[in-house]
């Protein structure tokens, strides 16, 4: 009976960067049997992204690697080598998910393409995840978060007018893309549980992102009516989409910013009960939808003032009272200190031989039925080489110190 | 009682049932459906999250901005999101609906909504219900903030998660005021996929064990997982991270040019000295790589402004794909900013990936959409089947699929408890809330 969610799942992680290894965290954060192959010498290239302690380099207190790597165990192997390739072929063979991020068609030239690993394990699923997938035209480009992004369609409405358009922040999209591989890993892991046939997944990043349902609805409205999606000003977006809604984005309060999306008839009542302002009700200038969004800097003017009298949790507050959509802008550190998240114990301390003990953001859902296990830490460069060939695949102690001295393996970092 | 072709589509069998409004719920219903899942997605006459009943002639979210005679059948926002889904209504204020709900659960896999904490216990059909007609249900719910904590019966849309979940501090132009930030819904979008991930760990657990699931997922948490490292530059710096627009610390150039044309723009980004060398080449400026501006990376942040403007002033004159070719060519990443519609569709890229497909809605008419975001082996051809209108599958789930007969359903249609038609006031909130205020 498996004690944690996905137990006794064992994944080959040996995918670099950011949505491959997110991929396979989500799948280890659960429980399954997560073994990270990384190339000797330098690893994962998000070793040496950071952030770092005090800003000192150093490839195992690396931010973006010891978040994108919790739970899972690391090994190292060499796959330009024939004999490197040869033990991960075999530990795919016991494994029941591959993860992997190579250039399309470089799987295949190794010898380790799906349909070689499907043969001798057909209920293997490989999720191949790339920027733009393993075909088409542009399978080949160079890509930075930046520059992918643009392409999604997600990009050009994202600013003011006057401005150049802007992305999200930090890696989102391949995060995205990474959480949406983890989905068709699981439901691709599930039909093979069933049918005892694996799948060959080709996520690419692109692909994701162009799909999500803001540029879903985007695009069905182009296909409708030509409806164009530039930028526009600020508070003046949505109507078309809703019917009515205004004062709709980000507003200045006493101590900083706070979100708000009125949208719908319903919210109008409700608007005037915050501000406490009864009287606009009666008010013809605001009788109905087309008045109030024709008058919407009227009602700002309102507004604005009323926000300047209160601090973001006054407003946030409020606004829950009267039955409004409302958010307020938190910088990261405030974040770790919302109460919500305080309550539900959403982060976590996770204590790293090296990093030392680190705040990490935890688990996005819980499952009723199975327990929750303390986090583990990332793991270091080849620790658990001895492990896992010696102890999983058997590889003897005189051959692991061949493999070692040939660089198939990088060192044994201690246990 | 399979709707789609299903060849070794992994979730080929299992059916789903969706109670759920905007994009959370329903991304993730769309995603299922994508898999082969039969997904009944659940609505009610008595209340619609279609958009408005009357909307303005020239409202660019209909086809050639013309509502129509059921415009809640013909919105675009809805119909982008709810493909490979059958389409009923029930009243779950009603013990019929209730009823009928509860006998489809017992043909069921899945439940899953994203209605805020206890909407689902106040219609008498929370997970202990459920679980006595079908002990081994998962339910997955997926409100904004989750059921526990104190924010649980807050309202939350996905622009206002962003805010609180630390996105809105950490994008935008770093020389502006935060008001003017583009309202972004993208923790909702995260919600979706997230729900898929829950549901099919669920499903797995549940092939082994027999055991079914109640999963309590905040939209918000799934999101905050993807900006981790600022949380851990925090804990490492003491540095609180803020907006950085279009830039980056350790790549420079690294930003978004004008192009050619009305509000044409490419991104570039050079990651390396090398890079940064066969740039300048590129740019017929090879002694640009060594002026001392420029020649370092540390140089290149330091002088940013003066390097993008430079830039600019070359892109200036050229086409935003032009760029690209010249840019991708020399393995320098480049991309054209392109629109969600418009633009897109002649990607040849994604044509050639066949990423499009027609879809021919019943109300809405034909149209090129795009659909499944991810490819699998054994499921090549994409299933993008088009979104239900209102109560369209009524007589296929409750008649056929539970076997109530016609007089039946029409009863059940007299009183409203079923439905094609939305009530007067469904587009407000709901017809009770609205009886209830005046």
């Amino acid at each position: 009976m498996p004690y944690l969610a996905l137990e006794g799942v064992r994944v080959i992680d040996a995918a670099t960067g950011v949505a491959g290894p997110f991929c396979a965290k989500l799948l280890a954060d659960y429980g399954a049997e997560v073994i990270k192959v990384e190339r000797p010498g330098t690893g994962d290239s998000s070793r040496a992204t950071g952030p770092f302690p005090d800003d000192l380099h150093h490839p195992e207190k690396s931010g973006l690697f010891l978040h994108l790597n919790t739970n899972k165990r690391g090994v190292t192997l060499d796959l330009a080598n024939p004999a490197g390739r040869d033990l991960f072929r075999r530990l795919v063979r016991e494994s029941d998910v591959l993860v992997e991020s190579g250039p399309p068609g470089e799987m295949d030239s190794l010898g380790l393409g799906y349909q070689e690993l499907a043969d001798s394990n057909p209920g293997l699923v490989v999720t191949s995840i790339t920027p733009f997938g393993q075909t088409g035209p542009h399978s080949g480009h160079e890509f930075t978060e930046l520059t992918l992004f643009a392409t999604t369609g997600a990009m050009n409405r994202e600013g003011i007018p006057a401005r150049e358009p802007l992305k999200y922040c930090g890696e989102t999209a391949q995060y995205f893309a990474g959480n949406a591989a983890a989905a068709a890993t699981m439901a691709a892991s599930f039909g093979s549980l069933l049918s005892g046939r694996g799948q060959w997944i080709d996520i690419s990043i692109q692909e994701c992102m162009t799909g999500h349902p803001h540029q879903l609805s985007r695009r069905t409205a182009f296909a409708y009516s030509a409806d164009d999606d530039s930028r526009q000003e600020p508070h003046t977006s949505f109507f078309s989409i809703v019917g009515e809604a205004y004062m709709v984005g980000t507003f200045r309060c006493k101590d900083g910013h706070v979100s708000i999306l009125p949208v719908g008839s319903s919210m109008w009542p409700n608007f005037v009960r915050m501000v406490e302002r009864p009287d606009l009700l009666d008010n013809p200038r605001f009788r109905d939808p087309t008045e109030r969004e024709e008058r919407h800097l009227e009602l700002e003017a309102i507004f604005q003032p009323w926000l300047d009298a209160r601090t973001k949790e006054q407003v946030f507050e409020a606004a829950h009272e009267a039955g409004l959509p409302c958010g307020p802008v938190l910088t990261v550190d405030e974040v770790m200190e919302d109460r919500h998240l305080v309550d539900r114990g959403y982060f976590t301390d996770i204590h790293h031989p090296d990093a030392g003990t680190l705040t990490y953001t935890g688990l996005p859902f819980h499952l009723s039925d199975v327990p929750r296990e303390d986090q583990r830490p990332a793991p270091r460069l080849g620790q658990h080489n001895r492990e896992v060939f010696g102890g999983m695949l058997g590889v003897g102690g005189d051959e692991m110190a061949a493999l070692e001295a040939q660089m198939v393996l990088g060192e044994s970092g201690p246990a | 009682m399979a709707m789609n072709d299903t060849e070794h589509r992994p979730l080929a069998g299992i059916r789903a049932l969706e109670l759920a409004e905007v994009w959370a719920g329903p991304f993730c219903g769309a995603l299922l459906g994508d898999m082969g899942a039969d997904v009944i997605k659940i609505e009610s006459v008595q209340r619609i999250g279609r958009g408005p009943i009357r909307p303005r002639d020239g409202n660019p979210n209909y086809p050639d901005g013309e509502p129509g005679e059921r415009p809640w059948n013909r919105g675009a926002n809805f119909n982008g999101v709810n493909r490979n889904k059958l389409g009923i209504t029930l009243d779950l204020t009603s013990p019929k609906g209730v009823d009928a709900f509860l006998d489809l659960v017992n043909l069921s896999d899945l439940v899953f909504s994203n209605y805020k904490f206890g909407v689902l216990d106040s219609f008498g059909i929370g997970y202990d219900t459920l679980r006595r007609v079908r002990p081994d249900i998962i339910m997955l719910e997926m409100p904004g903030y989750g059921n526990t904590g104190p924010y649980r019966e807050y309202r939350s849309m996905g622009m206002t998660l962003d805010a609180i979940m630390g996105h809105s501090s950490l994008r935008g132009y770093p020389d502006l005021d935060r008001s003017l930030l583009t309202p972004v819904h993208h923790p909702d979008a995260v919600g979706g996929v997230t729900g898929v991930f829950a549901a099919c760990t669920a499903l797995h657990y549940r092939a082994r064990t027999g055991q079914g699931q109640l999963i309590d997922l905040a939209q918000s948490e799934t999101f905050i997982s993807h900006i981790g490292e600022a949380f851990l530059e925090y804990g490492m710096t003491g540095r609180v991270r803020g907006p950085r627009g279009n830039r980056h610390p350790a790549m420079a150039p690294h930003g978004c040019y004008p192009c050619l044309g009305d509000d044409k723009w490419v991104t570039i980004a050079v990651r390396d000295e090398d890079e940064w060398e066969a740039f300048c080449r590129a740019l017929g400026m090879p002694e640009l790589a060594a002026d001392r501006r420029f020649a370092t990376l540390e140089a290149r942040l330091k002088n940013q402004d003066d390097l993008d403007a430079l830039i600019g002033r070359w892109t200036a004159s050229m086409d935003r794909y032009e760029v690209t070719r010249l840019l991708q060519g020399r393995g320098i990443p480049a991309g054209p900013v392109l629109e969600a519609g418009g633009d897109i569709f002649d990607d040849p890229h994604l044509q050639e990936r066949e990423y499009f497909q027609f879809v021919d809605h019943p109300d809405a008419g034909p149209h090129l959409l795009s659909g499944p975001i991810w490819k699998m082996s054994g499921a090549p051809e994409p299933l993008n089947n088009p979104t239900p209108p209102l109560g369209q599958d009524n007589e296929r789930v409750l008649g056929r699929l539970l076997g109530l007969p016609d007089e039946v359903l029409q009863g059940l249609e007299e009183e409203n408890i079923i439905g094609t038609v939305p009530l007067e006031g469904a587009d407000l909130g709901g017809v009770r809330r609205v009886a209830n205020r005046t």
